[in-house]
């Protein structure tokens, strides 16, 4: 074997040289083992004849161009992919072996001779395949990285604008309570911004006396993973005193884990204070506010309940105005009014404030007396109420002076049940009338 | 070196026209674009005067990678020459995608896309350096095609500093994709003089020292 076959035998890439007429000289063993001939079956073949006419005709040109002219030339894999008819050793046959060709002229022994060293590409075709399917999965990530993060963006300036247009108070807490977001209108309620009061409990901020509580219930929603809802007071810096609804849901991390509370604040003063309106409206006389006729036949069966159990005594006043018409009358209803007015805050004033009066008709007064069942001190009351009545009222033009009768009924002397001691009183508030009529001489109807 | 005249560097001039036509004809063909040509400047420089020249013609601030394209002929009347094929990098890639169909976002040139460049300038020098050999009647045996991607500055560090280098320089650009490149021929001093006389023999141009013939 010469040193030239040898040394073409073991290197790995193909060899095909070819004479000056374009047969072949040289077909190495990497020739061999990828084309169906061997070298001695192709020694002395063009390359047409040895491979059939599978060639690409560039190989045939180029071939002709370094054996003519001297010329070299390269068949890259990416504009002619595989050249020759040659197939991976040991492999099947149904598809040629990638290649790429390097046709040089070479001079052997004073004549030209081409030769043509073939690369097998598979790998790196295979290789920067899947380097431009990574580079294209990158593209695409990174396309789509792009698009979340716009969309990111746009929903947390979404967001951010919300918080701030919105009229209820937006904030973030963590499970201590402190808060790490506060929006504009928070901020307002408050009358905080978030820098002051970040690194403290927003509980904090309540009035000492209900902190305990709302500590407590906020504890249980950060346990308990579940809503956290509380009306509470709260002093401004400013002074003014708020009603707060305060509503806050857990939020989650990536793990599941609570890592905060997310919620509402809204200022419900107003609805706090139209309901407290509602309430004394509805228990009180519009005109003298002091209680209306419902709500001191309540107050009435309470008591008469509690004194049941406690064996105490409970006094039951009827006070009913003398000539109260006549003053309506000759005065008009304003004056009426004043009278009453003036009348409902003196009987108030002589009584204690555990007490309680009431507006029970037009010119009739209630008055229940609690733990005052013996008859000198309710006599006591009964002359105070009767002076306090008679001293002259102030109508503005002029005064005039009023009187009253006064009806008393004792539980249990006089009854058990707030019916029988309502019409005792009436009853005894009639007869007192009556005796005041006979006495003045005048008759009970004017009343 | 002999200085050469006016004369003698139209003739040059006209001798790259031609071939040189004749490889933006096969480029042309092969990206099935037209390609317009500058008209060839002709120089004689020093390997560091063609680099300050190379980077003055790119944009003020680019550090853009030039790919370079190399083969080496040898004329059997006695002259030698390095081709040189000059693309911006990104330039190349485009080419090479295009004729590809491939639009894969890799920012440098792969093994195989090199490879392909490699064919495409192999193609484009080939083609003018036949029409020279056709010219001169003679024959050029040429080496295969070399491809390097490399910063102006360094795109000549494998030539001699004091070296003389014949320059014939000739803008490509196809007006579709703004994309424009050049070629040059380097060549030492014995190269050039003899380059020179069969160019002077072509043109009939009288020998240095003789009175024009009118």
């Amino acid at each position: 074997m010469s040193c030239g076959s040898l040394l073409g035998d073991s290197v790995d890439i193909g060899l095909i040289l070819l004479d000056s007429s374009g047969n072949i000289r040289l077909w190495n063993r990497w020739i061999e083992q990828r084309a169906e001939l061997t070298a001695a079956q192709a020694s002395g073949l063009t390359l047409a004849r040895a491979f059939g006419d599978h060639i690409d005709p560039r190989v045939v040109l180029v071939v002709r161009e370094a054996l003519d002219f001297g010329w070299s030339a390269r068949l890259s894999h990416a504009l002619h992919p595989m050249p020759l008819p040659l197939f991976p050793p040991g492999g099947e046959r149904n598809e040629r072996m990638k290649q790429s060709i390097d046709v040089t002229p070479v001079d052997a022994d004073g004549t030209r001779c081409c030769l043509l060293q073939i690369r097998d590409v598979t790998e790196t075709v295979r290789r920067e395949a899947l380097l431009k399917q990574q580079a294209r999965q990158l593209r695409n990530d990174l396309q789509s990285l792009s698009r979340a993060q716009v969309e990111l963006q746009r929903s947390e300036m979404r967001f951010r604008e919300l918080a701030r247009q919105a009229p209820a108070g937006l904030f973030e807490a963590d499970s201590q309570a402190c808060c790490t977001f506060l929006n504009e209108r928070c901020e307002q309620i408050l009358g905080h911004s978030r820098d002051c009061i970040a690194r403290m409990p927003w509980v904090d901020l309540l009035p000492i006396d209900d902190q305990a509580r709302v500590r407590s219930s906020w504890r249980l929603a950060v346990e308990s993973a579940t809503r956290f809802a509380e009306e509470v007071r709260y002093a401004r810096p400013d002074g003014k005193y708020l009603w707060m609804r305060v509503e806050a849901g857990p939020l989650r991390d990536e793990n599941e884990r609570i890592s905060g509370f997310i919620g509402t604040m809204v200022d419900v003063t107003e609805f706090h204070e139209r309901a407290s309106r509602n309430e004394f409206r509805a228990n009180h006389d519009g005109l003298t506010s002091l209680l209306n006729r419902d709500r001191f036949e309540r107050h009435l069966r309470a008591a008469l309940s509690g004194a049941r159990e406690v064996k105490d005594r409970v006094a039951l006043l009827f006070i009913d105005l003398d000539h109260f018409k006549q003053i309506n009358d000759t005065h008009g209803h304003q004056a009426g009014d004043i009278v009453l007015k003036a009348i409902a805050a003196r009987v108030r004033r002589v009584l204690r404030s555990e007490d309680m009066v009431a507006r029970y008709g037009g010119d009739e007064f209630a008055v229940l007396l609690n733990g005052m069942g013996d008859e000198p001190a309710l006599r006591a009351i009964v002359i105070k109420i009767t002076h306090a009545v008679a001293l002259p009222i102030n109508l503005g033009h002029c005064h005039v002076r009023i009187g009253c009768s006064i009806g008393m009924a004792v539980y249990p002397d006089n009854g058990d049940d707030p019916a029988s001691l309502l019409t005792h009183a009436d009853k005894a508030m009639y007869a007192a009338k009556r005796r005041r009529c006979e006495m003045t001489g005048t008759s009970t109807t004017l009343a | 070196m002999r200085s050469f005249s006016e004369l003698e560097m139209d003739a040059l001039t006209e001798a790259f026209n031609l071939s040189l036509g004749e490889a933006a004809a096969t480029f042309s063909a092969i990206v099935r674009e037209e390609i317009e040509l500058s008209v060839p400047t002709i120089e004689i420089l020093s390997r560091d005067g063609l680099t300050q020249r190379l980077e003055s013609s790119q944009p003020a601030g680019a550090s853009e990678r030039l790919c370079r394209i190399n083969q080496h002929f040898n004329a059997a009347s006695g002259f030698q020459t390095d081709a040189l094929l000059l693309f911006p990098e990104h330039g190349s890639l485009e080419i090479v995608r295009r004729m590809l169909g491939d639009d894969t976002p890799i920012q440098h040139i792969t093994e195989l896309e090199q490879d392909a460049l490699a064919e495409i300038g192999n193609i484009i020098i080939n083609s003018c350096m036949s029409s020279l050999a056709n010219l001169f009647k003679t024959e050029m045996t040429g080496s295969l095609p070399r491809v390097q991607s490399r910063t102006v500055a360094s795109l000549l560090d494998d030539k001699d500093a004091s070296d003389v280098i014949l320059v014939a320089r000739i803008g490509m650009s196809m007006a579709a994709h703004n994309l424009s490149g050049f070629v040059l021929f380097i060549m030492d001093v014995p190269s050039i003089e003899n380059f020179m006389a069969q160019v002077s023999r072509l043109f009939h141009l009288p020998e240095p020292g003789e009175s024009p013939v009118l």
